[in-house]
Formats: C-alpha cells, structure tokens, sequence
C-alpha cells in the first residue's frame, strides 16, 4: 500500500485543529509577504507606483488588510502558545491554552481595528 | 439493540483498493467494539481479519481507527460512540497486510533505534538499582505505554514523513533518558535530535487524543526539545 497518506478525515479536536490554522495563517502571511515585496519593488518608478498605492486604496484591499491583521494576531498569538507548550509545560493546559489565544486574540484585533476602520473616512 | 457497522476490507491478493463492507451486530450500549468484531467473525464473515489477544486493553494489538479516530477495540464501546453506524478503519498510514491488520515492522525498527532498555556501564550492584520516589515519578506515566502504535498512526507528521520516529518511540526515548538509573541519555538524545526526530513535532496533540492509556505524549516530547536546547551534545 502507498505511504504518506493525508487522513484528511481523521476527527479533529482543538489541537490539530490550532495547527492546521497556524499552518494556514502562516501560508498566508508568506503569500503577503511576496506581494509586500512586489509593491515596494515599484519604487522604482514613482508613477508606477503612485498607481499601485491608488489600486491598493480600493475597498476590497482594506477589507484584506484588516483580515492580514487577524492573521498576524493567531500568527503570533498562536506562536507564543507553541512556545509555552514545547518549553514551559503548556501541554496539559493546551486546549485553555487555545481559547486563551482567541479571547486575547480578538481583544487585540477589535483594539487595531477600530481605529483603523475610524481612519478610513 | 442493532448495531451497523462499516468496517474496511483489503485483501492484499485480490484487491487493487480497501473497500468497506457493512454489517448488522445485536450489541448493548456497553459491549465492546472488540466484543462486536468478534461476534462479526465467529458468526457472520470468517474472512474478517484483526489483531487482538488481552481483551482488557493491556497487551496492545487491538488498536484501530474507530469513526475517524484511533483508539483499542476492547476500550470502545458502543456507547463511546455517536450513534448510527461505526465505521472501522486499519491504523492510518501503516501498509495494510489484511483489513484490519497493518505492518508494524517499520514501527518496531524505529523503536529499537532509541534502544528500549536499561544501559548503565557502572559496577553491578549486589542488589537492585535503587531509585528515589521522586526520582521514579519522572518516568511513571511514559512507563505505562503499552506499545499499540495508536499515537503515531495518529500523527500528522508521521503521515508527512515515513521516517519520522513518532511519538511512541520518542516517549519510549524520554522514559530511559530521564530514567536516573541509566548513563546513555546522551546517546539517546543525538538519536532523536536527527532530522526525523523530535523536532518534527508540531504539538498538533493528535497522539494524546488517540492514546489509550491517556498518556501525556506531546509533554514528554517537549521535555526532550527543552534537554536538547538547553544540554550541549
Ligand atoms: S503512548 Fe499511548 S498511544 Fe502511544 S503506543 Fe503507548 S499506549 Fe499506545
Ligand atoms: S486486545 Fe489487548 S489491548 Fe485490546
């Protein structure tokens, strides 16, 4: 039989299910990143990039910018959890742990969003 | 009451791919998954093939993935589980030598490689090897592994890399590295720090969810990382 198969339906609980969106948050960030480049990279040529800026003021790339933010906070948020479990014995308080990550998470997402939501205008 | 269960089958010889094949148990809400297969084989399809010898969740052979998760057949019962039918599957990511029955070869190899007994190059002692209480609580829960293979069947990281030690091996590693009775943590902790080893751990707690004896899996592997980033090797 073939190895390295995914069981993808195997049942999921608070753990794997912490991982798989800091994998996911994390695929997102890289993905961020590359066209963080791209954008700066138009410096190059002032107009360019004065019409990239005008593209990226569009509302759809505010509405992803505020969604960057969530990712960066479980991102990181998450990170520290890792930290807590692999060197300071967070095992047995993971899944407190977890929804530690999405209480503070969400505190520090509403604290970044509103004003930048406020700035908008 | 009527018990469906969905169980998978693969006969190696005969199959290009596992299939699965149902049937109708009369079972209680406390008989055992095990007590199930078992009537399944003695009175309904004797072509059936699973491990198991204890019955009473001592010997390890009976653990299998039970409605997508892993766990033994003679712990589960039918209560355990949500209602409707349960779906039966071999331990994931093993090669499959008969439906329920799966190669374990490569498991035990990796076993070996962390040298599962005691080394101790001092003098002999006339009598036993004498430990302090609090020096035989660091290794009592990793001592209690019955050895099923349920946790690394369960990893995610062990379905990326075949070679990935595994939770089971690396417990099996922690339980002589902090035993104080032994003089070859060093050697055991290069073990794991291979590429394979302890690192490829994401702390995705699959293997404590899965284990039977409800072994802290994932917190015995962190207190490798923490040796192995705080001794110089
Ligand atoms: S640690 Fe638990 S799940 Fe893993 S082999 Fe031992 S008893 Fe089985
Ligand atoms: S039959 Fe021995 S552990 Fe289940």
């Amino acid at each position: 039989m073939k190895k390295n198969v995914y069981e993808l339906k195997y049942r999921y609980h608070t753990g794997s299910v912490a991982w798989v969106l800091h994998r996911l948050s994390g695929l997102a960030l890289i993905l961020y990143l590359v066209l963080h480049i791209w954008v700066i990279s138009n410096l190059n040529n002032p107009a360019g990039f004065n019409k990239v800026m005008a593209f990226l003021n569009e509302p759809l790339f505010k509405l992803l910018e505020l969604g960057l933010w969530g990712v960066i906070i479980y991102h990181a948020i998450n990170g520290l959890r890792v930290i807590l479990v692999d060197f300071f014995g967070g095992s047995k308080n993971q899944k407190k742990l977890f929804w530690g990550v999405v209480v503070v998470g969400i505190v520090v997402f509403i604290a970044g969003a509103v004003p930048f939501i406020g700035n908008l205008k | 009451m009527k018990v469906t269960f969905k169980i998978q089958r693969f006969i190696p010889e005969n199959d290009t791919k596992p299939s699965f094949k149902e049937y109708v148990v009369e079972a209680q809400p406390n008989t055992t998954i095990l007590d199930c297969l078992n009537d399944i084989r003695w009175h309904y399809d004797e072509t059936l093939s699973f491990r198991r010898s204890c019955g009473h969740a001592i010997c390890g052979s009976c653990a299998m993935n039970i409605n997508g998760k892993n766990g033994l057949a003679c712990q589960t019962h039918v209560q355990d589980l949500k209602s409707g039918a349960i779906t039966v599957k071999p331990l994931p990511s093993f090669p499959i030598i008969k439906d329920l029955v799966v190669d374990l070869d490569k498991f035990y190899e990796k076993f070996n490689k962390i040298k599962p007994y005691l080394i101790n190059d001092g003098p002999v002692p006339e009598k036993e090897r004498l430990q302090s209480p609090e020096q035989q609580k660091l290794i009592e829960e990793s001592t209690t592994c019955i050895l099923c293979a349920a946790c690394t069947s369960s990893c995610p990281s062990f379905w990326a890399d075949d070679d990935y030690l595994g939770p089971s091996a690396l417990l099996k590693a922690y339980r002589y590295i902090f035993d104080t009775r032994d003089t070859s943590a060093e050697e055991r902790l290069s073990v794991v720090n291979d590429k394979h080893g302890v690192f490829r751990c994401h702390t995705i707690f699959n293997c404590n969810e899965a284990c039977p004896k409800d072994i802290n899996i994932t917190n015995h592997i962190a207190k490798l990382k923490t040796a192995l980033v705080t001794t110089k090797l």
